[in-house]
């Protein structure tokens, strides 16, 4: 291995990158913008839920109810319809998300010490958003019930009840942010990695110049490593540039340690950068290429928990998880900026992202060199 | 314009995508694999909250209440510990997210009917997780609680009183609360994006950079023709992928439509070819592969997937996205099906996201013809 050849393989690499001025943008600000959208754009924060209401009892007891949900800073009435095609038409609209009804006679039953029944709709469409928002309204619902039940029974009910005192921690406000941004980090480190090692050496192949590269005196493994060593520099810069941002900008706590997060990403490049190879080598064009990155992105992105959580999938799927280096990288990357665990915690992530890379990067070199030969 | 020029051109664009075998393989099993994965894998609903459990009481009635919480489907409880430093433990590995803590005297509390407690730990890195775990747990200790509020009644002797209010909750549009009922649709204008967009942004990009594009100017061939040609091949693959996913989606997860299958396929007619204008348009503007790639990810398929209201709601974002929000073509699309597989609508309410998709590809169509002219062709 000769590194003064690797060294000037790097240096080629750089000029072609940075020469092409179409290149830039797309290392540059790319990131920054998928950082920015994904930031701002993806929470699953269950605020501000949209409420109409359909009083036809215009009591003080339905209005008590009214004021329950306006009072829960969780929702919003946004609209008292008249009637109930009206109410309906704002679900179908998508103008309201949940709907209270109260019917004529709804105080008489209450103080008749019957039951009430109102009617909450909810628009189911968004499942998960859904669920909270019917959770939160039993809960309203509950807290009136307690409240009632003490003014018609007039004696205090210490029945022994128990408190749920809940306790959120690592993200206590439940932002959605806090929990996205780390994650995009690692998901564009992989997305970079995996593209730009993959197009290097396809671009050579299109333009015929992997030729001149082959019978020039590189080695294989010399080619290999100055195909790779751009691309490792690039996307570190670029992790810190990301992360020191994210802090900047979103005001992401960091509680953990950085050295730790580039450690992991050193590790977690192994395999990115290995799949990237071997997307070279079984494709001929970038289009080709481009597919076949895609068509590894999505399963990488879809199991790892980025979005959907493992816990929700099923067994076989959870198997498969594991062999997805990313997932072991977001759990490293998010324990490290939520939860400010350190490597006693994470090592068993650490060792994955071991196992897998010297596992995909050694085949993947292997069957380059075949290829070359 | 000329149909045998298009012909003539669609057929070039036909060979160039059976040669290359992949592209024509990937733009079929990658919807395939999508709609598999989303119907099948992914789901944003929680069940089944890992749980470890710290009794610190270890009395009938602690039992009892770990008992029920158990046979509950939305709990699993995974440990019991005794101590709680080792529950944090497991919190930070990330191996439960949640934690219920009884603590000491608890039945004593409870049997002389004073309020007492339960702790919960909540790992809420996962906000969507963490909410709907915290709802259910706070359901389930309401529920717990209203049964004993009952027995106390009885036990003082007093006839039992109804609680004043009985919320009955009905879900609309997705009765089951179930994600695919959402995602599945939704993935249909996602895969609509990746073959539409993000395979013909290669297509006139291609022709730059072999240099052939040279050759197609000096045919005599418009413009219109040859964008036309262009998109016919790829316009045909999409067409089929949504039919197959309709029909995935249909007979492998039971995901159905609620109104009219003609209003579904004329949507994606109209999306379709918006989605291949941008793509020819992202083509012509950038001229190199690489780029055209990128720009296709960054401008088609990334709006669509996050600015679309598909799973991220708009209402959460800051203003300025949900004004981006409004020139994204998906955003209409995606109201369409929604309104199709879930609301049962029909083209009288659904008509305005038609007109405005028909608009943009009107826009977009004349785009790209006058920068084919400026191109010189």
């Amino acid at each position: 291995m000769n590194w003064l050849r690797v060294r000037e393989l790097v240096r080629k690499e750089f000029i072609q990158l940075f020469r092409d001025k179409k290149n830039r943008p797309l290392l540059v600000i790319a990131p920054f913008v998928q950082l920015l959208v994904f930031g701002y754009v993806l929470s699953t924060d269950v605020r501000d839920v949209r409420v109409a209401v359909l009083d036809h009892s215009r009591t003080r007891e339905s209005r008590m109810l009214v004021d329950a949900f306006d009072a829960n800073k969780t929702f919003r009435i946004i609209s008292y319809p008249r009637h109930a095609g009206e109410l309906e038409k704002l679900l179908l609209r998508r103008k309201v998300d949940i709907a209270v009804k109260i019917d004529p006679d709804f105080s008489k039953r209450i103080r008749r010490g019957d039951s009430s029944p109102i009617q909450i709709l909810a628009d189911g469409s968004m499942s998960n958003m859904a669920a909270v928002r019917i959770a939160y309204a039993s809960l309203v619902l509950d807290r009136f019930n307690q409240h009632m039940i003490r003014e018609l029974y007039g004696q205090r009910l210490d029945y022994g009840r128990i408190d749920a005192r809940v306790r959120t921690w690592y993200n206590p406000n439940l932002d959605s942010r806090n929990f996205f941004v780390p994650g995009i980090v690692a998901v564009l480190i992989m997305i970079l990695s995996l593209l730009l090692t993959s197009m290097a050496i396809i671009r050579e192949k299109e333009a015929g110049t992997i030729e001149q590269l082959i019978v020039t005196p590189l080695r294989p493994i010399e080619l290999i490593l100055g195909k790779i060593i751009p691309y490792i520099i690039i996307t570190q810069t670029l992790m810190i540039i990301v992360i020191a941002f994210a802090i900047v900008w979103f005001s992401i706590p960091l509680k953990g340690s950085f050295f730790l997060l580039v450690a992991a990403a050193c590790l977690f490049l192994l395999s990115t950068l290995g799949t990237g190879l071997f997307i070279s080598t079984i494709s001929a064009t970038q289009q080709q290429a481009m597919m076949t990155v895609f068509f590894f992105i999505l399963p990488f992105f879809m199991f790892s928990g980025f979005v959907f959580p493992i816990a929700s999938m099923p067994t076989a799927i959870q198997w498969l998880t594991y062999l997805n280096p990313l997932r072991y990288f977001l759990v490293i990357i998010r324990g490290v900026f939520l939860k400010g665990v350190g490597f006693e915690v994470l090592w068993p992530q650490f060792l994955a992202l071991l196992v897998l890379g010297i596992i995909v990067f050694t085949s993947a070199v292997k069957r380059f060199r075949k290829r070359l030969d | 314009m000329n149909p045998l020029h298009v012909k003539a051109i669609a057929r070039k664009e036909f060979y160039h995508l059976i040669r290359d075998f992949r592209s024509l393989y990937l733009a079929f099993i990658m919807p395939l694999l999508l709609i598999f994965m989303f119907g099948y894998a992914l789901s944003l609903d929680v069940d089944n909250v890992r749980t470890v459990i710290v009794d610190q009481d270890k009395t009938a009635l602690s039992r009892d209440f770990i008992r029920k919480l158990n046979a509950s489907a939305y709990f699993e409880i995974i440990r019991h510990l005794d101590d709680s430093r080792a529950a944090v433990r497991y919190l930070d590995q990330g191996v439960t997210t949640m934690v219920i803590v009884i603590p000491p005297g608890w039945t004593q509390d409870l049997t002389a009917d004073r309020e007492t407690s339960v702790q919960i730990l909540l790992d809420g890195s996962d906000p969507n997780f963490a909410g709907l775990s915290r709802g259910y747990i706070t359901a389930f200790v309401e529920a717990y609680n209203r049964d004993r509020l009952l027995s106390f009644l009885n036990r003082k002797g007093r006839e039992t009183i109804e609680p004043p209010v009985d919320g009955r909750i009905r879900v609309w549009f997705n009765e089951d609360l179930d994600s695919r009922n959402f995602i599945v649709p939704g993935i249909i204008a996602i895969i609509i994006m990746i073959v539409g967009a993000m395979l013909t942004s290669l297509v006139i990009a291609r022709e730059y950079e072999n240099g052939t594009m040279e050759t197609i100017r000096s045919l005599p061939i418009g413009g219109g023709e040859f964008l036309l040609g262009k998109a016919i091949p790829y316009f045909l693959i999409a067409l089929t992928d949504v039919l197959v996913a309709v029909f995935m989606g249909q007979v492998l997860f039971g995901v159905v439509m609620k109104s009219s299958f003609w209003l579904m396929v004329l949507a994606s007619a109209v999306y379709i070819s918006v989605a291949l204008c941008l793509g020819l348009l992202i083509s012509i503007a950038t001229k190199s592969q690489l780029v055209a790639n990128q720009m296709a990810i960054l401008i088609t398929f990334l709006p669509s997937l996050l600015l679309s209201d598909f799973v991220f709601p708009v209402g959460n974002m800051p203003k300025i996205f949900q004004i981006l929000t409004h020139v994204i073509p998906a955003t209409y699309f995606i109201d369409i099906l929604n309104g199709i597989y879930l609301r049962s609508l029909g083209f009288a309410h659904l008509w305005p996201s038609y007109v405005i998709l028909v608009g943009m590809l009107i826009i977009l169509g004349n785009i790209g013809f006058a920068m084919l002219k400026r191109e010189g062709m």
